[in-house]
């Protein structure tokens, strides 16, 4: 069984405004004058509670910097929270940064397994699973030559592949992908659907909201690290629908 | 902290085929291939070997030789696990923004790579050595030094995890690393011989030297082949004092860890 728990969630950090601190200047700042480059703190999640289990489908809405691809992070255990606690149990497989990451001097084959192996799987599950995903991503002999020789769309396509190559039980997505040209894209998408229903839990953040009333049973609507409103699909991305045209006819109007 | 080793354990498949990418890569595209990586240890010891065997008056060159690859191939490793070891969260920054995998095999990425590259050096210290004195003492030495070698990978291990939660916080650690290191080269019995200081009096800067630890745990017996009776109790105190201070290094790694892992990623 696949559950999420969040109970009371709230992610603090320092940042500093103008750039990193060195050593040097947190000695001699730090120890005879205050600094003039003080830290700010970022409220990224305040008081987040979050319980789904097996069927949930949740999609997440809101403007940029509401803290919803924070959420999503804390939920697949990147950034731990700084109070509260997080449960979640099930194997995780989290579609967020999926270019990122690669080992350029490897060829497309290596990467793969390494990919494969950070995500969980051991040499042995693997192996019947690798010529899967060369196929998926057609890159064919491509796979052959380092990936640093790669274009954009040939990094996406390899990625994607191996990202949704994994069953998994709780399933995380920032944003819909928008993959490769045109063939790809249509293949990518009925993987993706794919993915959504075998996974037995999955929580999704989006800003198209036809896909979110097609795909999610429940919606959070977030608002500066918070939940502000929950529940229903429909019900909930009316409302926001709403909101977002009374916030946009005013500057329309003047 | 045996969670943690656990989670290491579990992430090994991706550690080891890390490992391997890196020796590939760094030995790849050279015709020297292998050679061309010790080039730099080995162009070091003749040089040390021709100028310093005669200043210090070692009439032995090929004892002097394997005396000093050994001390470099120490040094290097101790040195590269605090320098490279420091930027490893850096340098897999897109790894830890995608996956909680645990910390520590950043860092063991970059300590394992660098064991690897220096047993090489060490390799050739034997090659040496059996040259020199062509008889089967040298393995005796070589199984002695074999536990002092696991000892100081763990140290550096941890070392470097240390390195790499400062260097996260702040980004000047690696460089001022680097500084440390080329200093404390010249204040390590690398290229001279501990018995030099002991004649002017300057044992003291050896004995609060923790490199030295090492040196004497690996060095030491490698050079010593069979050891006579009052070597091997000295030996069994440099063997002591090794795991003692690679306990402290080892406790304060943990603690860095668990007080730094929750935070660190919101620095990187």
């Amino acid at each position: 069984m696949a559950k999420i728990e969040l109970t009371d969630v709230s992610i603090i950090f320092n940042a500093h405004p103008q750039k990193r601190v060195s050593l040097k200047e947190y000695l001699v700042r730090g120890l005879f004058r205050p600094s003039a480059n003080p830290p700010m703190r970022v409220h990224a999640l305040t008081g987040i509670n979050l319980v789904a289990r097996d069927g949930d489908r949740i999609g997440v809405i809101g403007h940029n910097g509401a803290g919803k691809s924070t959420l999503l992070k804390t939920l697949a255990g990147i950034y731990p929270p700084t109070t509260g606690t997080r449960i979640v149990d099930g194997k995780i497989c989290s579609l967020f940064d999926i270019m990122t990451g690669f080992e350029p001097e490897a060829t497309g084959w290596e990467n793969i397994l390494y990919r494969s192996y950070l995500q969980g799987e051991t040499p042995r599950s693997i192996r019947g699973k690798l010529d899967a995903i060369a196929a998926f991503s057609e890159l064919g002999d491509f796979l052959n030559i380092p990936v640093r020789n790669y274009s954009a769309g040939m990094m996406m396509r390899l990625a994607f592949s191996i990202a949704t190559a994994i069953d998994p039980e709780v399933l995380l997505i920032d944003e819909v992908l928008a993959v490769g040209d045109l063939a790809f894209q249509t293949k990518a998408q009925a993987r993706m659907r794919e993915l959504m229903q075998s996974a037995r839990l999955m929580v999704m953040v989006a800003h198209d909201l036809v896909s979110i009333r097609q795909m999610c049973t429940r919606v959070l609507w977030m608002a500066h690290g918070q939940i502000i409103r929950s529940g229903p699909t429909d019900e909930i991305v009316d409302e926001y629908v709403a909101a977002m045209h009374r916030q946009a006819q005013p500057a329309a109007a003047a | 902290m045996f969670r943690h080793l656990s989670a290491v354990w579990t992430a090994r498949h991706f550690l080891l085929a890390l490992v391997q990418l890196d020796l590939r890569l760094r030995y790849r595209r050279s015709v020297l291939g292998v050679g061309w990586s010790l080039l730099h240890p080995i162009a070091m010891t003749i040089v040390f070997t021709v100028v310093f065997s005669q200043l210090f008056g070692d009439s032995n060159p090929v004892g002097y030789a394997a005396f000093a690859l050994a001390g470099l191939a120490v040094w290097g490793f101790l040195r590269e696990a605090a320098t490279s070891g420091s930027r490893a969260f850096l340098q897999n920054e897109a790894y830890i923004r995608q996956s909680p995998m645990p910390y520590t095999i950043y860092t063991l990425r970059t300590v394992l790579g660098q064991a690897i590259h220096s047993s090489l050096a060490l390799v050739i210290v034997v090659c040496l050595l059996v040259l020199w004195k062509g008889n089967p003492g040298v393995l005796v030495g070589l199984a002695l030094a074999i536990p002092g070698m696991i000892i100081t990978l763990i140290a550096a291990w941890a070392i470097a995890t240390i390195g790499a939660f400062i260097n996260a916080f702040f980004h000047d650690t690696a460089q001022i690393l680097e500084v440390g290191c080329q200093i404390g080269f010249f204040l390590t019995p690398i290229m001279y011989r501990r018995s030099l200081l002991d004649q002017r009096g300057l044992g003291w800067v050896v004995d609060i030297n923790p490199v030295n630890l090492y040196l004497s745990v690996i060095r030491d017996p490698l050079l010593g082949g069979i050891p006579s009776p009052e070597g091997l109790v000295q030996l069994s105190y440099a063997y002591l004092a090794a795991v003692v201070f690679t306990g402290v290094l080892v406790g304060l790694a943990a603690g860095v860890v668990s007080w730094l892992q929750k935070k660190v990623i919101f620095y990187l």
